[in-house]
């Protein structure tokens, strides 16, 4: 039980006050790599309409394995995004593991025995992947699994900043501990005020999140205060060069 | 006046019961539910949270906002009645928060803060798993009585079950899957209600009944039409041009 709360303070710390330096994506990489049975740790974005590819990583060689699935347009992080669900790879050397032939050829090259993708979701879809390597092949248990899931829950934040027209904002955010601004985005007001963002802007659940998330971090204000206005009617994101009106239309 | 009480009863645990056959969905059995509770019991309000696959708790359904807010306050500082509850599988009944600062010093303040002098909290189990807690706010001081607590305790019972047993399950990751269905469902609810909210101008309930409706006629899950409302496979237009032509439900389902 120590455990998992250790997990969780280690993993929601690194992204809090890590290396000033490195990314938070990359941070919370490189706590993946320091707490879980992994060697290596990427996360990928792939959202309609916005870039793709490899977003954070621990080192030169996760983010080289994480591109590679996007060179060869297959990989166990594209499938957990349409599948919804995480995809394992415990053995990659084994005969039986067809599913990418030409990726798992790179992997094995690198050396590389096992990966594990894990799908990241924002306001209900699926945006990106936590990508996990090993080099000794083997199932990923236990708190190494839990841990992993948990850093994938943690990824969203990021993945926000970056979706986000003002993710440049992004640092002013940063008072707020990781799993408290992930808990404040659990709001139902959050859930019901990015609806009415996505009727208001005509864009998906995870761009709507988005812009409520950087209108909040440009008036200095919690997401769920953005989401009373919205749902309160006093407020109203409107598309502007794809970026969002400072002030907002007041009605 | 028991009499009506006894026929509100009756009625609450045949909801429960048909959502197990007609395969109603969680979000708005446990809505439902907490509700009920409400209604029935000599408290104020009561909300639900539910435990996802990672063992992490979700306020899944409130029957106030106020109890929503608190209830969400514990899960933030991970500290009050209803995480005990969930973690020890146990009730944890207390008369008089003012007596418990020790206990749950922030839990104390917040609920006082928000009008409650006494929480209970009944865990949701199921084959030896808690999934959950059921917890009852009171604004004032004072024990419950005992047929009280067990009746809620028998609906929390009858709603577990109700929430696992819609597919044949034996084992843990399939009733995780089916509560993460659960907590991914109500988000989608919540972001059709405020697509539909947007553009209806209605408020929030209004597009709740409006969704529901909808639900009902087309004989399909509310979770179904709001993931597709929000996915935009289903357009919006097409449940408000109909709450606008369509006399209320109060109206047609007395008819």
């Amino acid at each position: 039980m120590d455990s998992i709360a250790e997990l969780r303070a280690g993993l929601g710390g690194a992204m809090d006050n890590g290396d000033p330096t490195m990314s938070m994506a990359d941070r919370l990489c490189h706590a993946c790599v320091a707490l879980l049975d992994v060697d290596g740790a990427a996360i990928s974005l792939m959202l309609e309409g916005s870039s793709q590819g490899t977003f954070g990583s621990s080192d030169g060689l996760s983010r080289d394995l994480d591109e590679f699935q996007f060179t060869f347009g297959e990989g166990p992080c594209m499938d957990a995004l349409r599948q919804g669900g995480p995809v394992f790879a415990e053995d990659l050397a084994d005969a039986a593991e067809t599913r990418w032939p030409a990726y798992v050829g790179s992997a094995l090259g690198l050396g590389i025995g096992a990966l594990f993708a894990l799908p990241i979701s924002l306001a209900n879809s699926y945006v990106g992947a936590l990508d996990l390597y090993r080099r000794a092949p083997g199932p990923l248990l236990g708190n190494s699994l839990l841990g992993g899931l948990m850093a994938a829950d943690l990824a969203a934040l990021p993945l926000l900043d970056m979706i986000s027209a003002e993710a440049e904002l992004a640092t002013s955010g940063k008072d707020e501990p990781a799993w408290t601004q992930l808990a404040s985005l659990a709001r139902v007001e959050v859930y019901q005020a990015t609806g009415m963002v996505m009727a208001q802007l005509g864009v998906g659940p995870a761009d709507a999140l988005a812009r409520l998330r950087a209108h909040a971090f440009a008036e200095g204000l919690t997401a769920s205060k953005v989401a009373w206005s919205i749902v309160g009617r006093e407020l109203s994101l409107e598309p502007d060069n794809g970026r969002t009106d400072p002030g907002g239309r007041h009605s | 006046m028991s009499t009506d009480r006894e026929h509100e009863i009756t009625r609450a645990f045949v909801s429960i019961a048909n959502s197990m056959a007609d395969g109603t969905d969680v979000v708005d059995l446990l809505s439902g539910l907490t509700s009920d509770c409400a209604r029935l019991l000599d408290i104020a309000s009561a909300g639900l949270l539910l435990a996802d696959g990672h063992g992490v708790l979700h306020v899944l359904a409130a029957s106030s906002e106020r109890t929503r807010d608190l209830e969400i306050f514990q899960l933030q500082r991970d500290e009050g009645p209803c995480l005990d509850c969930f973690h020890t599988g146990q009730q944890v009944s207390v008369d008089d928060l003012s007596q418990e600062t020790d206990r749950w010093p922030q839990f104390v303040a917040a609920a006082t803060a928000a009008g409650f002098a006494a929480v209970h909290a009944l865990p949701m189990r199921l084959r030896g798993t808690t999934l959950g807690a059921l917890n009852l706010f009171g604004d004032t001081a004072g024990a419950l009585e005992a047929d009280d607590l067990d009746l809620a305790q028998a609906l929390a019972h009858v709603a577990s079950i109700a929430l696992v047993t819609d597919k044949a399950t034996s084992d843990q990751g399939t009733i995780n899957k089916q509560l993460q269905a659960a907590l991914t469902s109500r988000v989608a609810i919540e972001q059709a209600k405020g697509v539909l909210a947007q553009l209806g101008r209605l408020d929030m309930d209004q597009a709740f009944a409006v969704l529901r409706r909808y639900a009902r006629d087309h004989n399909a899950r509310l979770s179904d039409v709001a993931h597709q409302l929000v996915s935009r496979t289903l357009a919006a237009e097409q449940l408000l041009d109909r709450s606008m032509t369509r006399p209320s439900p109060e109206i047609r389902s007395k008819a």
